[in-house]
């Protein structure tokens, strides 16, 4: 058993999103009585590899959900891929795999280009660090959520506009259903971003005040590109609740939230490509390449 | 065995006509049990709709009952010139039969392609049969393999998954596409033609609560009001019943557009921002169509709708081949389990034949060998019998095989002939 759940690695995973993806592609060629039923075995088997490899990361290389740029990014797919198996169970003549799935990999794939070192952690700064993970995981996971509900928004808007009769295995939800959840999503995207945020700035300090680790520079790159996020997140959050009472705020704040997994997605590839001091050991130079965090 | 049919649907026999053959469910059974006391030993099901009345018999017998003599039963219960039914209704015999009934049962041969109302009257029609002692195994059969086709069809192809109707389409296709629910929301019917009566029975099945009716004759709306039990409006606040709505259905018999855009600016301003679907079912349109490009309103004219039911009908159409190749290899099955059966006689006989002659040889060696003990003489039993299973067993799969194209006629005279069996 040990040896099963230690040879599971980041391919196995991500295989399964694909072929669970390639199914829900296939739901545009074809019609199939098996699909459903195989969709969900191979997203299922996936997520249970998924948590078995986070949870063998966890229980033998120490390395809880959110201690290094590779854990953050596989607990944000791990989370979507959940959410994707739950919609797909409760809605399985919803396309939602269509959306999901290329972010649960996009996810992945930044992960395999990240860096599994741990951040560097003193007591002192533990608690500021997980509250300062978990919220920016939890608006990157919003802004993904968000960013789905709207394309299908769009879709779905373009599909009534044209007078056409929704085609087999494509049918969406409705578009009050994906409005309230790409305005909520947002909200929240707005409020976590800026926890998550804040959060970091006092994680920061803290290290100077008690000289323990090595404080990340007011004008580092992950510093700026979060403040850009979350300027941009509260922004657009502002902007889609002042025109609540809008015809047409439904569709600005769907492009609002696509907009906004722009942004996170820029921001996610700076920091993947670009020096940093975040997430860095004091003894080491500036992190480049597949090295920075989130 | 035989299977017979004769029928006629609403692609051959006229409306007027149709409507005199009709069986009601009490007619039907006296038909049924009239039918066995004249045709006995014959099992059969009388299948009536609106569209189509149709009369299976099977039995045990080489020769039905001749085409004309099922027309004037017919005929005769209904009290019709059998003169008038002949031409109109066609006869069918064993696996033509078959295929019809299955085609029946999955909608490929109804008005509307693939309606879904026809397998409950197909087994309404087989129940009435079992109730009147009317039915026996091989109607059984073929009519649970009329209804294994017709989900396979369903399960299996799209055939009856897209919408055809107007109404339908708008509130599944459309309105349903706007809104999640329909228990929070204003439904407004300006005028009340049939079309929104049958609009306002979809929504009313999604959830719809609140309705009101306006009309342009302030007494008509109040009648309305009541056949429908809905609340009464008036055509005069038309702008603030359109802000307080949702939904609107539009069927009135104006010659222009009564809503028109700077109507529905006066209303728009009071909207906060609602979506409003309307379903502008009136020829002329009650609705300018500008109205639609409004950002947040989705207007539907009757053309759209008709459209959308084309696509969906044209939908249908590419699903044919799939269903005519489910019911033609559960004809083919079935025919292959009906010829393997006619088969049974002669399989039993050949069975009894050698189990008799070996019963004699174990019964001559037994007596030979009278210290033998009970195993041996159970080894020796069941290796004769393993080797006549095994003798046996190359003619039954040809038996077997041969059943599958048709009744294995020349087969079973060799058997006859080698084995001395008889007739």
């Amino acid at each position: 058993m040990i040896e099963f759940v230690s040879g599971i690695s980041v391919v196995c995973f991500a295989a399964s999103y694909l072929v669970a993806l390639a199914c829900e592609a296939s739901r545009l060629l074809f019609r199939s009585g098996v699909r459903g039923a195989a969709m969900i075995a191979f997203a299922a088997a996936g997520l249970f590899a998924h948590t078995l490899f986070l949870a063998w990361r966890a229980a033998n290389e120490h390395a809880v959900p959110l201690s290094s740029a590779f854990d953050w990014y596989l607990l944000a797919a791990w989370l979507l891929a959940g959410g994707y198996l739950w919609l797909t169970i409760a809605n399985p003549k919803t396309p939602v795999g269509l959306f999901m799935l290329p972010l649960v990999l996009g996810l992945i794939g930044a992960a395999h280009l990240s860096s599994r070192e741990p951040f560097p952690q003193s007591p002192a700064t533990q608690v500021w660090g997980a509250i300062h993970g978990i919220f920016n995981l939890a608006a990157s996971v919003a802004v993904a959520i968000g960013a789905i509900s709207a394309a299908m928004w769009l879709i779905q808007a373009a599909r009534l506009a044209r007078k056409q009769a929704p085609t087999q295995g494509f049918r969406m939800p409705s578009l009050e259903k994906l409005a309230t959840t790409t305005g909520r999503s947002l909200g929240l995207a707005a409020w976590t971003a800026s926890a998550g945020f804040v959060s970091g700035l006092v994680l920061n300090a803290v290290n100077r005040r008690q000289g323990l680790l090595e404080t990340v520079p007011w004008d580092d790159p992950v510093v700026l590109r979060m403040a850009a996020l979350v300027a941009w997140l509260v922004a657009a959050a502002v902007v889609s609740r002042s025109i609540a009472r809008r015809p047409d705020a439904a569709r600005v704040t769907a492009w609002l939230s696509l907009v906004s997994l722009g942004v996170l997605t820029l921001s996610i590839l700076w920091g993947l490509f670009g020096a940093t001091r975040h997430g860095v050991p004091p003894s080491r130079p500036a992190a480049v390449v597949g090295e920075a965090s989130p | 065995m035989t299977i017979a049919f004769v029928g006629g649907t609403h692609r051959t026999v006229p409306l007027s006509l149709r409507e005199r053959l009709a069986f009601s469910a009490e007619q039907a059974g006296e038909a049924l049990r009239r039918f066995r006391s004249r045709f006995p030993g014959r099992e059969v099901v009388l299948l009536s709709t609106c569209n189509r009345v149709e009369l299976y018999t099977a039995g045990e017998s080489q020769s039905p009952p001749p085409a004309d003599q099922l027309v004037s039963f017919l005929a005769e219960c209904r009290g019709i010139d059998a003169g008038l039914l002949e031409p109109v209704l066609t006869p069918q015999q064993d696996e033509d039969v078959v295929r019809h009934l299955l085609s029946v049962a999955s909608g490929l041969d109804s008005m509307v392609l693939g309606e879904p109302q026809i397998v409950s009257q197909v087994k309404q029609a087989w129940a009435l049969s079992r109730q009147n002692d009317a039915s026996g195994p091989l109607t059984g059969e073929m009519f649970e393999a009329a209804l294994r086709t017709a989900k396979r069809v369903a399960t299996e192809t799209g055939l009856g998954r897209e919408r055809l109707s107007i109404p339908s389409v708008a509130v599944a296709d459309f309105a349903r596409g706007v809104f999640e629910r329909f228990d929070d929301k204003r439904v407004l019917l300006i005028g009340a033609g049939k079309m929104a009566r049958e609009t306002l029975r979809y929504l009313r099945e999604a959830g719809a609560r609140d309705v009101v009716v306006v009309n342009r004759t302030a007494q008509r709306a109040d009648e309305l009001a009541r056949s429908l039990g809905v609340r009464a409006g008036r055509f005069d606040e038309l702008a603030a019943e359109l802000a307080a709505a949702d939904l609107v259905v539009s069927t009135t018999g104006a010659a222009e557009p009564i809503v028109t855009p700077e109507i529905f600016a006066r209303a728009e301003a009071d909207r906060r921002g609602r979506p409003l679907v309307v379903l502008d079912l009136a020829v002329p349109r009650d609705f300018d169509p500008r109205i639609g490009d409004r950002p947040g309103v989705w207007l539907y004219s009757i053309d759209d709708l008709g459209s959308a039911c084309d696509a969906n009908r044209r939908s249908r159409q590419r699903e044919m081949p799939a269903a005519v190749a489910i019911v033609e290899e559960e004809t083919r099955r079935f025919m292959g389990d009906l010829h393997h059966r006619s088969t049974a006689p002669v399989i039993e006989q050949l069975r009894a034949g050698w189990s008799e002659t070996g019963e004699a040889e174990l019964d001559r060696l037994f007596r030979r060998l009278p210290n033998l003990d009970d195993t041996a003489r159970l080894e020796i039993r069941q290796a004769f019998e393993r080797y006549a299973a095994k003798m046996l067993h190359p003619p039954l799969a040809s038996l077997r095989n041969e059943s599958h194209s048709g009744p294995p006629h020349g087969l079973l005279d060799a058997l006859r002939r080698l084995f001395d069996l008889k007739e």
